[in-house]
């Protein structure tokens, strides 16, 4: 079993290989790249499952190599070891496992959708589409099992290359090129406090790995036990300023409140796309690094607490803006968005647990909504409106009982999967709120969510797929192949079941030992187990109970599924109808609030266009008068004064001449003078 | 005898193709030009120097013999290789290679005469970075501006005579203060010093320093001299505020002209900051440390301003040098090991990227004729494959990780944070990275603007996809640029060796 | 008895200072080429006389040097004249101001 982790650089590899096989044999490819594709993406798979196996069997219960030794050389940290090396390695750990397959598995079952998605219909330019895949997958896959934090980086860059190349595929028409340029610049800004992160960690810890006795985890422990003075600062408010850079990258990257405005306009890249990088897997890094380098956030408590306050927020924030979208992918988006803050907040109250649980099963449900959506695209001949949809239910029964699957699961209805994972981060979140008011503030909020995913989520389902057909389209579907159905089917039952994984609350209220999640998270390295952060979460938040453990399981979990029911029910009554009417002048002035998004998008357009731009052309003018003026003043200057010296030779010979005898007069003088002739 | 006979074949070849038909120069000059940079690949790999060119190292391909007596100083012709000069060279060689292949579509006037002076050019780089006689490398700088000279002046755009002069005058004017300012040195040394050779005069600094000339003491003669390099090298890096021949230049340049001022000309100021001033300086620079890092930074977000605010293809991918190069300063100033080999690395890494850049912006150029950004939308639809280069190119520049530009950047950035030397490098550092989002910024509103979207173009050509010889130089530059960035110990390596000896005499290590 | 050394020195400075106040007063051009020529036979009879004086003939090699040069001074002068006579019809060196800047 162990001797399986040699190939686990393969797991990256084969779609690498794909990428450059598409890239350059592309266009003489029966499928245009696809099948490369969908063969390595399968090999990862594959691959990615005999891992997890191994995992599971083997006596260490974890992979940990160092590959390759990208740079190394002299230099003093503040507390680490005098030199410093930046090595590619992997680190295949329960979690790494977990996410391996995932990512493999979502984007097998992108690259067999786009079969029906993008070659069926016709494309063009496929080989660059399925190479961006390939680069991406490549890419997600190398990020996740990346053991030190450069390394991540640099894959987190790349994730975001592939990002904007996926989101422009569309580069002939004006918006596409806009929201890729955009998601590119918005994830580019959050990248850059990470990468100042990991320079300053570097630079003070000396190493870069996420594990094992030399992990700058492990350094930054020790340095707050000896009260080590870093850079200035007491060693704990250090870790908490670096902890908060990367954090930046994670807000970048998962869309998070103030950088979450890229997220729904990346829906301009096809759906499949939007599927796979912008629900399943690109926006899954941010949280992902947070659960790489939990140990890192259990030292500090503000970070964790400002991690949870973040994910609270933006749960809500984003959920209300997804109730008053009219394009099915855009309320997707937001609910993405709103998702993502659900693990943020689970993360931050130390419910590493419930944050992974929660990152699998969206990872699952998100991907088949908006594979869903594609479906539905299709069979609406490229109409993204739901206005213009309806009554879809009965003509693409696969697409809507998958689809619906994959809405009680977001929703959080019990017993779909997102119900189990979501009440598990809420329960988390109560119970560490109960001692602190910050914490409950961001439970609050993500209770809050709660009705208005349910809300959302069942308005688009009744608009998308029930009432009457509100367009010529709607009444005349075009039909989708297996190739698509089969992405679906396979997500379905996935949704529909992944929650056994970690049956939290039945555990605590029956004490049947359901937790599967947990107790395989508990393997692994060393430091970064969930018995090693359960250790250090003890010294960071109190919990306490209403009542006893049980009754605020239930309380907890009544609570949401209360809400997730009421707000489902209100989208029923309003939307569940033949013809529905939009319902928004009820909102009054809070509706154009919503529509625009709170005007986020304004305000950081504004700092693109209103603020930098013009203080670039100031800067420009700046330069064009001061500087290059001061230049070309200065040959000014001298060409002016030639040209006035120059009158002096004046042509005649004889001026000449008496100018000659006059300075050598004048030398004769001097040099009398100096020499003292005329004493 | 190697170095002699790169620089040889590249000034024979030189006068061969001047002479040459103009039907064949081009070709001509290209087969030349392959011998220079075979050879040169070749010294790479057979490289057997360590430590550093100036401070008592082992020298590879080392030679020298005694050139002129005058009066109390000798001056030999001394040539030499270190981890430093080395890959310079071979940047120098290949770059000059790919960028004749480049102008065979662009050029055709006077030819013979145009690749002529591309190879004199290489010859007197090559020059430049493997002298170490001071009067010898002086020789080679100089002549450097000649060719470019006329580059510019001759195959240049509509104001090129402008250009040209601006050019020529603004670099020889900081030359003569750099040169006033060297021979002073030399003269303030007195007897520890008998000749004009570069280690020579380097450990005469390290053991004293200067006694004084003219009635200047020590150690002011060895600030003022300092600073007045420093300035002299800052006009050819540029750094703000002497920067702004660089935009003119290279707007009027012709391409393969760009892409050696980009790509090697750029790197002259920097090596020679880096063999001058860091090297024979180390308290001047632990004391002027705060304001040239504060230059450094102004020149990294400044120059990146100014190209957000630029239409002009060119004239973006030129500011952003200024920018690039800001990064380079910051690297030398925090005096670490990763921050100077960094600096070498990044000046490796930005000539490979801004000559790519160049070379695809010429490739839409000769295409459309036009470089303004307002012009054109939607080039990916008709020349992918070139179009494909510029975008990996652009983000190349924006520090790709994998690609040569994030090493570069990368080990700047950790060097400088917390760098004993430097005061505030943890304030300083995350400034200047400011750079990188930026360069984010005004890349891709090009790319929007240019490449992407519906097709469009306001001038009256035809455009079709690049020819192969066009796009070739391209692919082996990007090549480059991603092995360097996958492997950058291939050259980092022998960098750090050759960069341990000047930081053992003042900075970190 | 030889003239004292006085003489000559005071003969070759009058007729260097009548060559000098030729130059700065005539505008004819041959007037100039024969001042020119007097202040060379200045320079020369001082030459001679301080190569008598001290005894040795150095002066005298450069007094034969400085008269043929004279010599291909006249003739190149002379070739000058003419063409600027042919071009301006006018032997006045005041005229010909075209190439000054």
């Amino acid at each position: 079993m162990e001797g399986l982790f040699d190939y686990a650089p393969a797991i990256a590899l084969f779609p690498l290989a794909a990428f450059v096989i598409a890239l350059a044999f592309g266009n003489y490819l029966p499928k245009k790249g696809a099948i490369p594709g969908i063969v390595a993406t399968g090999g990862s798979l594959a691959l990615s499952l005999a891992m997890l196996a191994a995992v599971a069997g083997g006596e260490e219960g974890y992979y940990h190599d160092t590959l390759y030794t990208w740079a190394a050389g002299d230099a003093a940290s503040e507390v680490g070891p005098e030199g410093i090396e930046f090595t590619f390695g992997i680190l295949i750990d329960p979690l790494a496992a977990l996410m391996l397959v995932i990512v493999s598995l979502i984007s097998f079952l992108v690259h067999v959708f786009s079969l029906g998605y993008m070659n069926d219909e016709g494309e063009t330019g496929l080989p660059r589409y399925y190479a961006g895949l390939g680069l991406f997958t490549f890419s997600m896959l190398a990020f996740v099992y990346a053991d030190n934090l450069l390394m991540a980086f640099m894959f987190f860059e790349l994730v975001g290359l592939c990002s904007f190349l996926l989101i422009g595929f569309w580069f002939r028409t004006r918006s596409a090129p806009s929201a890729a340029k955009k998601a590119f610049l918005v994830t580019r800004f959050g990248d850059y406090f990470f990468l100042i992160g990991v320079i300053a960690i570097a630079a003070t810890f000396g190493t870069l790995q996420f594990a094992g006795n030399d992990s700058f985890i492990a350094a930054a422990e020790a340095a707050i036990d000896g009260n080590e003075q870093l850079f200035g600062f007491g060693a704990e408010t250090w870790v908490t300023i670096t902890a908060l850079l990367v954090l930046g990258g994670v807000v970048g990257k998962s869309a998070q409140f103030p950088l979450h405005t890229w997220l729904p306009d990346a829906m301009e890249g096809p759906t499949t796309v939007s599927a796979l990088i912008h629900a399943a897997t690109m926006v899954a890094a941010g949280v992902y690094l947070v659960a790489r380098m939990f140990g890192y956030y259990a030292l500090s408590p503000t970070a964790l607490a400002i991690v949870a306050f973040v994910g609270g927020f933006t749960a809500l924030f984003a959920a209300t803006m997804g109730c008053v979208k009219d394009d099915v992918k855009q309320v997707l988006a937001y609910s993405t968005i709103s998702q993502y803050g659900y693990m943020m907040l689970g993360l931050g109250v130390g419910g590493y647990v419930a944050g992974v649980f929660h990152l699998m099963n969206h990872a699952f449900f998100k991907a088949l909504l908006f594979l869903g959506a594609g479906a539905v695209i299709i069979l609406m001949h490229h109409e993204q409106n739901m206005w213009k949809m309806g009554g879809l239910k009965d003509k693409a029964p696969v697409t809507y009982w998958t689809f619906v699957a994959g809405a009680l699961a977001l929703a959080g209805i019990i017993p779909f999967s997102g119900f189990w994972s979501k009440d598990e981060i809420l329960y988390d979140a109560l119970i560490v709120g109960l001692e602190e008011p910050l914490i409950l503030a961001a439970y609050a909020m993500g209770l809050v969510a709660v009705f208005f995913t349910g809300f959302y989520t069942f308005r688009m389902v009744f608009l998308t797929f029930h009432g009457k057909p509100r367009s010529e389209a709607a009444e005349d579907p075009h039909g989708v192949g297996w190739s698509i159905k089969l992405p679906l089917l396979t997500l379905g039952v996935l949704a529909v079941v992944a929650g056994i994984a970690n049956l939290a609350p039945v555990y605590k209220l029956t004490g049947i030992e359901l937790t599967f999640l947990e107790s395989w998270l508990e393997g692994g390295l060393e430091g970064t187990t969930y018995v090693a952060y359960t250790e250090l979460l003890g010294d960071v938040y109190d919990t306490g109970f209403i009542g006893t453990e049980s009754t605020t399981v239930l309380i907890a979990a009544g609570l949401s599924l209360a809400l997730a029911f009421s707000g489902a029910g209100v989208a029923w009554k309003l939307y569940n109808v033949p013809e529905p009417v939009r319902h928004t002048e009820k909102l009054g002035g809070a509706y154009d609030v919503l529509r625009s998004n709170y005007y986020q998008d304004e305000y950081q357009v504004w700092l693109a266009e209103g603020l930098t731009l013009p203080l670039a052309r100031a800067a420009d003018r700046f330069d064009q008068t001061v500087i290059d003026g001061t230049v070309d003043g200065v040959s000014t200057a001298s060409l002016f004064g030639s040209d006035r010296v120059k009158r002096i030779q004046t042509g005649i010979v004889t001026n000449y001449a008496a100018l000659l005898v006059t300075g050598f007069i004048v030398l004769l003088i001097v040099l009398g003078i100096l020499g003292g002739w005329f004493v | 005898m190697m170095i002699e006979a790169l620089i040889a074949v590249a000034l024979v070849g030189a006068l061969v193709t001047f002479i040459a038909p103009n039907r064949i120069a081009g070709k001509l000059a290209f087969a030349i030009s392959l011998i220079p940079a075979a050879l040169s690949l070749w010294m790479f790999t057979v490289f057997d120097g360590s430590g550093n060119a100036l401070l008592d190292g082992e020298l590879a391909f080392e030679s020298q013999m005694e050139w002129i007596q005058l009066g109390d100083y000798t001056i030999s012709w001394f040539v030499g290789l270190d981890g430093i000069s080395l890959p310079l060279v071979v940047l120098t060689t290949v770059l000059t290679t790919l960028a004749i292949m480049s102008s065979w579509t662009p050029i055709d006037d006077r030819e013979s005469q145009f690749y002529g002076l591309l190879l004199f050019i290489e010859a007197n780089l090559i020059g430049v970075f493997t002298a170490l006689d001071f009067f010898v490398w002086f020789i080679f700088w100089e002549a450097v501006l000649i060719p470019m000279y006329l580059l510019i002046g001759v195959w240049g755009g509509p104001r090129r005579k402008y250009a040209a002069i601006k050019f020529f005058v603004y670099t020889n004017v900081a030359s003569l203060l750099m040169f006033g300012a060297f021979i002073t040195l030399v003269f303030g040394l007195g007897d520890a010093v008998t000749s004009f050779a570069l280690p020579e005069v380097a450990s005469a600094m390290l053991d004293g320093g200067p006694e004084g000339f003219l009635g200047v003491g020590g150690s002011t003669l060895a600030s003022i001299v300092f600073v007045a390099m420093f300035l002299g090298f800052a006009v050819k890096v540029p750094i703000v505020p002497f920067h702004t021949w660089l935009p003119d230049a290279h707007v009027e340049a012709p391409t393969p002209a760009s892409v050696l001022l980009a790509g090697v000309l750029l790197k002259m100021g920097t090596y020679a900051l880096l063999r001058f001033n860091f090297t024979m300086f180390p308290e001047q620079v632990e004391a002027y440390a705060i304001p040239i890092a504060a230059i450094a930074v102004i020149s990294v977000i400044y120059g990146a301003m100014l190209a957000l605010a630029q239409t002009d293809l060119k004239r973006i991918v030129a500011y952003s040098s200024v920018s690039s190069m800001g990064y380079v300063i910051l690297g030398l100033i925090a005096y670490t090991q990763f921050g100077v080999g960094g600096a070498t690395f990044q000046m490796v890494s930005h000539g490979l990227i801004s000559g790519l850049m160049f070379m695809a912006v010429g490739v839409i150029y000769n295409a459309t004729h036009t470089r303004m950004v307002t012009d054109m939308s939607g080039m990916a639809d008709r020349m992918p494959v070139a179009v494909g280069i510029l975008v990996a190119g652009a983000f190349g520049y924006m520090g790709l990780p994998l690609m040569s530009g994030f090493f570069g950047e990368f080990t700047i950035f950790f060097g400088a944070f917390g760098a004993e030397q430097l005061p505030y490098s943890e304030l300083f550092t995350p400034l200047a990275m400011f750079g990188i989002v930026i360069v984010a910024g005004y890349l891709l509103f090009a790319l929007q603007r240019t490449v992407f979207g519906p097709y469009h173009l306001e001038t009256d050509y035809e455009v079709g996809r690049a020819p192969l010889h066009d796009v070739a130089p391209m692919f082996v530059l990007l090549g480059i640029i991603i092995l360097l960035g996958v492997a950058p110990e291939l050259i980092f390596e022998m960098i750090t060796d050759a960069v341990d000896p000047i930081l053992e005499n003042g900075g970190e290590l | 008895m030889s003239v004292a050394i006085e003489y000559y020195v005071l003969l070759s400075m009058a007729l260097f200072c009548i060559g000098l106040f030729g130059i700065l007063t005539r505008r004819n051009a041959l007037m100039f080429l024969m001042s020119v020529e007097i202040m060379l036979n200045a320079a020369n009879i001082n030459l001679i006389a301080f190569a008598f004086y001290h005894g040795n003939l150095t002066g005298q090699v450069f007094a034969l040097f400085t008269m043929a040069l004279a010599a291909a001074e006249v003739a190149v002068g002379l070739g000058i004249i003419l063409v600027l006579y042919r071009n301006f019809r006018d032997v006045d060196v005041t005229v010909p101001t075209t190439m000054r800047w």
